[in-house]
């Protein structure tokens, strides 16, 4: 146990020095980070009482508060879930660092348990921050008694286990099918999707938006239970008391992941050197080179290391992949049928935060230096300036979120959008295109990371990443407030567009100048 | 071919990897550049090859400032680190055809010349496989014919016989002649020193960031061997 410790705390060190990597600043500057992520965790909580404590007055007003905390609890497994499946590849699979752990005299379950106890770890941070301001939105709202603090507290620590084994096993079978593919990686990234997609639309087919809030409730509630047993073995422990149920609930978890480590620890190496190995068929004969420009080779060059990436596709194109269904899905829906139910001119308002949304979360530049990671001297040995180095990587960004220009012409003339509405949408999408690629390049330049071990510090976990995810939406959020205080959708995407030019010019002006010198210094 | 002029290099925490350095190679020179671990010799060659910044002296290429016009500079020069971490998910091929576009070679030139040290290094069949399943000789070989394709001025070489077999080392070893009696220099670095005293014209030795020894090979030697007079500074 003691050995499985030492690899988890190795590891999880790894994970944290990666989060808050600060390239050459100040140890001031990394405290602020850790100040900065702990409000973050603070602000993510308080949002999360928000919610649930409004979901829990609807609840209330129908007399179905008791089903709260088993619906969040399942809510909090199937985000858990989503999160694990595409880190698997990567944190308990086909690891960078795999060679390293193995040669270490630990047994293949130890090493297996301390990738997902570092899985759990992540994940056991969400959980808190989610279930936490639950707990204590039910306590204001249902009163329970001491019993349902104790079980809470203790059953919080074992909801992580049960969707950190699904997605691995997911996960894994995921990376297996893709690796029978010749374009593997792009195999990956469409199945993914598919699963993806297919958990966002299996529950719109489980309920009827019809029903009482009430019935739809409990049957939500109904169906989570059937879906996942867990959930009402946690309902009964944690509101109806049943020390049975609470033991059964930590045994089934805490048994799944035991024997889970010790099954993955048989078939570990071989899994591994299954996904991790490349075919070599060593016989390739010298014939026609094709030549490209400067910037097409290392535009094609960030393009190809994108599309190889699948979790960098899946955590950057997914908003793309939604507004395009989105744009591909509305011209078969009749609007008329829906207007009785739906005020047609608020979602007309409502398309650009939408599309913007979904953009949002496209930022590819904001790991577009990281992923270089040791690869970086290659870049910065070749005979072209930095701009067009910059450039390359803005294209990408651009190349991905170009499907959103189809999604929103469509979503604009289907939804019945002024033709002059219409084109200040695509205006808009233009724009914003180029300020999430610019804006990525420069808080990736602020705060890279070129010691990672596995892409999904970088795509997921990093600084980096959070404050462009985040400040991004903070940006569709101006739109909104714009919105909000003009009251016209069409002079709040003009007054939106005019601010993101500006921001757009004073991002530029600081990568040709500063964004340069910290290129070079990396 | 080049001029390395006051140059000196700080890290963060105030410790001088090179201290004033002053160095100059004429046209095909061979100069093996040696000295112990975290001597400076890295740090003096990533600078040359414009991968990292300084603020002291200056380092020009056929009289061409690294720092002032760095595009220019590395048009001339080739650059291959002591491990050439290749683009992995690229094959062999793909690689070396990148580099070909990104120093604009033609594709005649290119073709010649990816033919020429591939076979010289045994590593054509090889060159249509994914980097990602390459042993590091084998990197080590992409990088080398990587670095040759545009036929540089001059060659910067971090530790290149590092994973080499060695007939590959011995075909590099011939390579780095034969490109030399064409008018280009090579500055490398080396813990090999039999191999340093063999090949080069001109030896430097650098302690602690400081430049102790450099001239031709049998000034800096005399009627020692290399490894003697290495050992006698160290």
């Amino acid at each position: 146990m003691r050995k499985v410790i030492r690899l988890v705390s190795i590891q999880l060190w790894a994970v944290l020095a990666s989060m808050f990597a600060m390239g050459e600043n100040k140890k001031r500057k990394t405290r602020a980070l850790y100040v900065g992520f702990v409000l973050f965790l603070v602000l993510m909580s308080g949002v999360s009482f928000i919610y649930a404590y409004s979901m829990g007055i609807v609840l209330r007003m129908f007399d179905s508060i008791e089903i709260m905390p088993s619906l969040f609890m399942a809510m909090t497994s199937v985000l858990v879930l989503f999160t694990t499946l595409f880190k698997v590849k990567g944190t308990l699979f086909a690891f960078k660092d795999y060679d390293m752990v193995m040669s270490l005299p630990v047994s293949n379950s130890q090493v297996v348990a301390s990738r997902l106890i570092l899985l759990y770890s992540i994940n056991f941070v969400f959980v808190l921050v989610v279930m936490v301001p639950v707990m204590i939105a039910y306590g204001i709202l249902a009163g329970p008694g001491l019993n349902f603090y104790i079980y809470g507290i203790i059953l919080v620590l074992f909801i992580p286990l049960i969707p950190i084994i699904i997605a691995s096993v997911l996960g894994t079978g995921l990376a297996y099918i893709s690796s029978g593919f010749r374009f593997k990686n792009l195999a990956y990234i469409l199945f993914s999707f598919i699963l993806l997609i297919g958990f966002m639309i299996v529950p719109v087919f489980l309920g009827d938006s019809t029903e009482a809030m009430v019935e739809l409730g409990q049957e939500i509630n109904k169906k989570v239970q059937e879906i996942y047993p867990l959930a009402g073995i946690y309902s009964k422990a944690i509101i109806g008391g049943e020390f049975v149920s609470a033991i059964i609930f930590m045994a089934i978890s805490l048994l799944s992941f035991w024997l889970f480590s010790l099954l993955v620890g048989r078939v570990f190496v071989r899994i591994n050197s299954s996904l991790m190995s490349g075919v070599a068929k060593g016989n390739y004969k010298l014939g026609e080179l094709k030549t490209s420009s400067p910037l097409k080779a290392l535009y094609l060059i960030d393009l190809k290391r994108y599309f190889v990436t699948p979790i960098y596709v899946m955590n950057t194109a997914f908003g793309v992949v939604i507004a395009f269904l989105a744009g591909l899905s509305l011209p078969f829906i009749n609007l008329d049928n829906l207007s009785g139910q739906v005020d047609l001119t608020l979602l007309r308002d409502f398309l650009p935060m939408f599309i913007g949304f979904c953009m949002a979360t496209s930022s590819t530049t904001m790991a577009g230096i990281s992923i270089e990671g040791k690869n970086l001297w290659i870049k910065k040995s070749l005979p072209v300036s930095i701009d067009l180095i910059f450039a390359a990587k803005i294209l990408v960004n651009l190349t991905v979120l170009a499907p959103i220009l189809i999604a929103s012409v469509v979503l604009g003339i289907t939804m019945g959008l002024p033709f002059i509405n219409v084109l200040v949408l695509l205006l808009m999408v233009v724009v914003f295109s180029l300020y999430i690629s610019l804006y990525g390049l420069v808080i990736n330049l602020i705060f890279p990371n070129l010691t990672w071990t596995n892409e999904t510090v970088i795509i997921k976990q990093s600084t980096a990443s959070l404050i462009s995810v985040f400040s991004g939406m903070g940006m569709v959020g101006v739109l909104a407030l714009l919105w909000g205080l003009t009251k016209d959708s069409l002079v709040a995407i003009i007054l939106f567009i005019i601010l993101l030019c500006v921001l757009i010019l004073v991002l530029y002006k600081w990568l040709s100048y500063k964004g340069k010198k910290r290129f070079l210094s990396l | 071919m080049l001029r390395i002029e006051n140059f000196s290099k700080t890290y963060k925490g105030n410790k001088k990897a090179v201290d004033n350095l002053n160095l100059r190679l004429d046209k095909g020179d061979i100069f093996g550049f040696i000295g112990h671990n975290g001597a400076g010799k890295t740090t003096t060659i990533r600078a040359m090859a414009g991968v990292m910044d300084f603020e002291e002296g200056d380092i020009f290429i056929d009289d061409i400032s690294i720092k002032s016009d760095p595009v220019k500079c590395k048009k001339n020069i080739a650059y291959i680190p002591d491990n050439p971490d290749l683009y992995d998910h690229l094959t062999g091929i793909g690689y070396l055809n990148f580099i070909g576009d990104v120093f604009e070679v033609s594709k005649a030139d290119r073709e010649e010349a990816i033919g020429k040290y591939a076979d010289a290094l045994e590593i054509t069949a090889n060159l249509g496989d994914s980097i990602s399943t390459y042993s590091h000789g084998m990197k080590q070989k992409t990088a080398i014919i990587s670095a040759l394709i545009h036929k540089p001025k001059l060659l910067i070489l971090d530790e290149p016989f590092v994973g080499l077999d060695p007939k590959a080392s011995l075909t590099l070893r011939n390579i780095m002649k034969d490109i030399c009696n064409n008018g280009s220099s090579i500055f490398f670095s080396t813990h090999v020193l039999l191999v340093a005293e063999k090949l080069c014209n001109k030896v430097g030795i650098i302690k602690d960031g400081r430049l102790i020894a450099f001239g031709p090979t049998e000034e800096v030697t005399g009627d020692l061997s290399l490894e003697d007079v290495f050992m006698e500074q160290n």
